[in-house]
């Protein structure tokens, strides 16, 4: 895992900014750390030397602090002006954070479903839609503790650290030269940490998700087993499948938590022993007691950010992923449908056709529909016949300009002319098209209707909209027998006042209606296994 | 942590949001050993933290007035203790916590369990199954959280911080209360934010997250019918405005958790000012050592570190809370009102007893069975009677009530009016799956083999049984076509499989269930002529076992399949 996606820092502005700002924020609190470190030394070391100070123990840092702060009545003003600076940053930096956090996974998320929708009904009906849903939704939100604590840690781990080491390298070379040391034993140790246990806390990773997934396996067939009496046996199980799976959680833990032990051990162990160094070269007189002070009280600062960036790295990780899921996405190509700015036409009186169409299913084993060919006629119903699966809602994307087929040709015929959709311009072909899909969506006030109340609205807008082509997908499918027929004859009339009608469905009802009835058809790709 | 707001609700849909640790203790079967041990072993982590800064605070102080090495030797052996100690109780206290935390995840998925199983048959048989996954999942890990991210955090917390205390009043006793009322007010000012925070993104938030979730549906679901329509920018501009609402809603609760934050860092800096101040000054005018003064003066530094957990201990308390109360809903002790009120069908003797023996066959009566969810229309009634080895067909359109019928029949739901009568005896929760079986049309494939799927219905179910039902719905060649055979393992949700073939799989575990009467849920869509097929081949199964079965489906295809049809249609 990369700590900043550069594609997120690329292509979306508030998250551009946000990074600036906390890194100018970061630096703010590295000043504010020092000065307060060096304030709290220069009013405390005068009552801890046993004898008066004479010279300046802060060396060139010195200069920040004037030597008239060891007096109460003068440094305790600036500490407390440090301390509030402080409040103020930090209040900044968590309302930027969130401010920023909202607006990048909104914008993440609007990308992501314009160029979403623009990958084709077939991509989105396989599955991918709501795998993109998720994405964006649940998904992006756990982008949220990523800007608000991840990356504010990333980026004073990336000031205070650097800034307080050659701070400390300022006041006293030996105690810098400890942290210098111990410095790079963190990530060198969290790694071979993480390299030794890589394979048994993978092994770990897969029992837990194993035994989780069949726990939630019997756990979702509860109302199954109740509707055949045998809903009272599986709660052993449950308990035993769980216990086995906690088992297998700790054992993946008790590895994990060692990366945090070993961060947490050098860290607070080089302090310890700056500390300890420092008591010792006190009493040889090698170095003074405000330096002393000021470098016990900044060594901790070198190593905090470290480990908030260690403790804030799993909560974040989940974003992160959502966010790589996302840019996935985006870097897809859309599937291009005819020519954009191509040919335009009124469809009034054409004739629509398939001539060949064949469209690969999209793990690529099956041609649905297998070179289908048919020719709708003004003034007729065509009928689409076959067995669910083998491309009848295929076919009728094609006609409706929605999909561009992988074999064969889609051709409409207007006053003897005739465009090719692959010439046509694919917008403006849809838009003479009137297509009605099995499971009409209606925005949100369809969601509270049911799907027959779906469909009928559906066919009320399609019915009455003047388009000339109209594209049906089981008409008649959730319509009880009186809607049906009335549905059957509005269409069939459609027909006779001179619209291309195209039905795909299995209703006898429909298929005694129509003008022309064509069989489709599936077939295996060859070569394909 | 609010107790006024707390006390008064803001609207009636939005009920306590406090924690029932107790309850939620005892369900998880947490021993209090185990969360001492864990507030015990934390304590010392962040204890050492604290004992760390004091004794090298010492040390220097000490070092400053040139004493002999040896008087160091002690604090130094200390300083080093401390140095590891913070790391290792950090790690056992990690693990003790985890441990306990998944052990109560254990037991609270257990009993949830349980709980679903125990419940009213109409409120299991009407849960969707992504819910149940959520509330049996996510849900119940996150009640588990409240253990380690909130309760031990927050003991930690006030053990360290007394600890903090308790160092600083022995050198100087002001200090120690300035240093306690700095402690005080960074725990409930933090907490207090954080808690305001958490309900705001509730209540506005969720609101907004559900529009933001329907929108982006809506954009993606219809973006072919918006590319016809020329919708497209309406969707857009929906989720536009679906998402201006949720930044708004975020922007509410990022307030106080921005106040939150300020308040810790500036607690902690009125502490580090007041310790200074009263310090040094003792130092000055009274003689406090030089020793003492540093311990004092640098412990703040050390002491908060523990205390500024308390805003991610409570969010994740809240976060709990709601959790818990989602699965409470779910397990929910109640029946909906009415449901089983009505036809006072508890007690039923006969059948209902639920050590009663199931009867090989029976007939089943419906006498002017109308069957209604509180509150809504009930269906016109229905008149049967279904000898063994009968077939009743229910037709109707969709939305007017045939599963409603369905889970009446069964005993799930008590009838609006009329009676269903198995063998003379009334239905009731008893009969549910014993003597009235019900293949729902989402009903689940497990994630294991075929002839354990089938075992769903009869544990005692042989091979040779199984494959005997396996042809009957005319699956025979399918099983010969799998390398596995009966051993084939299937997907979780039964997603291995195609749509007809999970169809007949159910079908089939309908004709090895020992139930008298089986009642089927057909899908919405249309039955293409092999979904006909497989009815009339269970049918047959059915009646040649001498057992009756109920289809309802809108489909008048099954016509030919059944002894009867009977319509909901009304006139």
């Amino acid at each position: 895992m990369k700590p900043i996606d550069p594609r997120l820092i690329a292509r979306i502005g508030p998250a551009r900014r946000y990074v600036i700002v906390t890194a100018a924020l970061g630096f703010l609190t590295a000043f504010t750390i020092l000065f307060q470190a060096l304030l709290v030394s220069r009013m405390l070391a005068p009552v801890l030397a046993p004898a008066p100070l004479t010279e300046d123990g802060l060396g060139p840092l010195g200069l920040l602090v004037p030597l008239g702060a060891r007096e109460l009545a003068q440094g305790l003003p600036w500490l407390v002006l440090v301390v509030v600076a402080r409040v103020v940053v930090v209040w900044v930096q968590e309302r930027l954070a969130h401010r920023a956090g909202t607006r990048v996974v909104s914008q993440l998320r609007e990308a992501v479903v314009a160029h979403a929708t623009g990958m084709g009904p077939r991509w989105i009906a396989s599955g991918k839609g709501a795998e993109v849903v998720t994405t964006v939704t649940r998904g992006l939100d756990g982008l949220l503790p990523y800007f608000v604590r991840y990356l504010p840690q990333l980026m004073l781990a990336s000031t205070v650290t650097p800034l307080m080491l050659v701070v400390v390298l300022g006041l006293d070379w030996l105690s810098a030269l400890i942290v210098a040391l111990t410095l790079p034993l963190v990530p060198l140790f969290m790694i071979l940490v993480g390299l030794v246990t890589r394979d048994r806390s993978r092994s770990h990773l897969e029992a837990m998700e194993r035994l989780g997934a069949r726990t939630l396996d019997l756990i979702a067939g509860v109302p199954t087993l109740r509707a055949l009496g045998r809903e009272r046996g599986p709660a052993a199980r449950v308990r035993e499948l769980g216990t086995a799976s906690k088992n297998a959680t700790m054992g993946s833990l008790r590895i994990a938590f060692l990366s945090g032990f070993v961060l947490e051990l050098l860290t607070t162990l080089s302090v310890a022993i700056v500390a300890v160094t420092l008591g010792f070269r006190l009493i040889d007189g090698n170095v003074s007691i405000e330096t002393a002070l000021a470098v016990l009280i900044l060594a901790p600062e070198v190593y905090l950010p470290l480990r908030n960036v260690g403790t804030h790295f799993h909560a974040s990780a989940d974003g992160i992923a959502a966010a790589d899921a996302a840019f996935s996405i985006l870097e897809q190509p859309t599937p291009v449908v005819g020519t954009p700015g191509g040919a335009v036409a009124d469809f009034v009186g054409a004739t629509v056709c398939l001539a060949d169409v064949s469209v690969a299913t999209p793990d690529g084993a099956r041609h649905a529909p297998a070179s289908v060919s048919v020719c709708a006629k003004p003034g007729e119903l065509t009928v689409l016949r076959g067995p669910n699966g083998e491309g009848k809602s295929t076919a009728l994307l094609a006609l409706a300009g929605l999909l561009a087929p992988d074999h064969g040709s889609v051709i409409a015929t207007v006053a003897g002319h005739q465009i090719d959709l692959t010439d046509a311009d694919a917008d403006a072909w849809t838009r003479q098209c009137a297509w009605v899909p099995q499971r009409p969506e209606l925005g949100p006030e369809g969601r509270e209707l049911s799907l027959g109340q779906r469909q009928l609205k559906a066919y009320e807008r399609a019915l009455t909209s003047g388009r000339p082509v109209l594209l049906f997908d089981e008409p008649t499918a959730h319509l009880d027998g009186e809607a049906r027929s009335q549905l059957v004859q509005r269409i069939v009339g459609l027909a006779r006042a001179g619209a291309t009608v195209v039905a795909a469905t299995h209703d006898p009802l429909v298929i005694d209606a129509a003008d022309a009835v064509v069989e489709v058809r599936a077939a295996a790709v060859r070569g394909a296994s | 942590m609010t107790p006024r707001s707390l006390a008064k609700p803001r609207s009636p849909a939005q009920p306590q949001q406090r924690l029932d640790w107790r309850a939620l203790l005892r369900d998880a079967e947490v021993k209090p050993v185990r969360v001492l041990l864990s507030v015990g072993a934390g304590t010392m982590a962040l204890g050492s933290a604290v004992g760390l800064a004091a004794v090298a605070a010492w040390m220097i102080a000490k070092a400053a007035g040139m004493p002999s090495p040896a008087e160091l030797g002690l604090a130094a052996v200390a300083v080093r203790f401390f140095g590891i100690a913070r790391g290792l109780f950090r790690y056992l206290e990690r693990l003790v916590s985890h441990e306990t935390a998944l052990g109560g995840v254990v037991a609270l998925r257990t009993r949830t369990y349980e709980g679903v199983a125990r419940t009213g048959a109409s409120r299991v048989l009407g849960l969707r199954r992504g819910d149940i996954v959520a509330r049996m999942g996510g849900d119940i890990d996150a009640m588990g959280d409240a253990v380690v991210r909130s309760l031990i955090p927050l003991g930690v917390a006030g053990t360290v911080s007394l600890l903090s205390i308790a160092i600083t009043t022995a050198y100087l006793p002001v200090a120690g209360a300035t240093l306690a009322g700095c402690l005080v007010a960074a725990a409930v000012l933090s907490g207090l934010m954080t808690w305001r925070s958490a309900r705001t993104a509730a209540h506005a938030g969720t609101a907004a997250a559900a529009r933001v979730s329907t929108a982006t549906l809506e954009a993606i679901d219809g973006a072919a019918e918006h590319r016809v329509w020329g919708t497209s920018g309406a969707a857009a501009d929906e989720l536009r405005a679906a998402d201006l609402d949720a930044e708004d809603a975020a922007e509410l609760s990022a307030r106080p958790a921005a106040w939150a934050a300020a308040s810790l860092q500036a607690a902690q800096g009125a502490a580090l000012v007041l310790a200074l101040w009263l310090a040094v000054s003792a130092a000055r005018h009274a003689g406090l050592p030089p020793t003492d003064t540093a311990v004092v003066t640098l412990l703040p530094l050390a002491a908060f570190e523990a205390v500024s957990a308390v805003p991610a201990a409570v969010q994740q308390a809240f976060r709990s809370a709601v959790a818990a109360r989602r699965v409470q809903a779910m397990v929910g002790g109640a029946e909906p009102e009415g449901a089983m009120a009505r036809g006072a069908v508890e007690g039923a003797p006969g059948l209902a007893a639920s050590d009663a023996p199931v009867p090989a066959t029976a007939p089943l009566r419906l006498e002017g069975l109308s069957a209604a969810w509180p509150g809504m229309l009930p269906t016109v009634p229905v008149t049967a009677t279904i000898e063994p080895g009968g077939a009743l067909g229910i037709v109707g359109r969709t939305g007017i009530g045939k599963t409603t019928l369905l889970l009446t029949i069964a005993g799930a739901l008590a009838p609006a009016q009329g009676k269903a009568l198995v063998g003379g005896a009334p239905v009731g929760p008893d009969t549910v799956g014993r003597v009235v079986a019900m293949t729902p049309e989402d009903a689940h494939l497990f994630g294991t083999t075929l002839l354990e799927n089938l075992r769903v219905a009869d544990g005692a179910v042989t091979e040779h049984q199984a494959r005997a039902a396996l042809e009957a719905v005319q699956l025979g060649p399918w099983l010969d076509s799998l390398p596995a055979g009966l051993d084939t393992r299937l997907g979780s949700g039964g997603n291995t499989v195609s749509g007809g073939e999970r169809r007949r799989l159910l079908l089939a575990r309908a004709v090895l269930c020992p139930a008298p009467i089986h009642l089927i849920d057909e899908p919405a869509e249309h039955l293409d002529a092999d979904g006909i097929d497989a009815l009339r081949a269970l049918v047959a199964a059915m009646r040649r076992q001498g057992k009756s079965v109920v289809i309802v489906t809108h489909d008048l295809g099954i016509l030919d399949v059944v002894d009867r049809v009977v319509s909901l249609d009304g006139s």
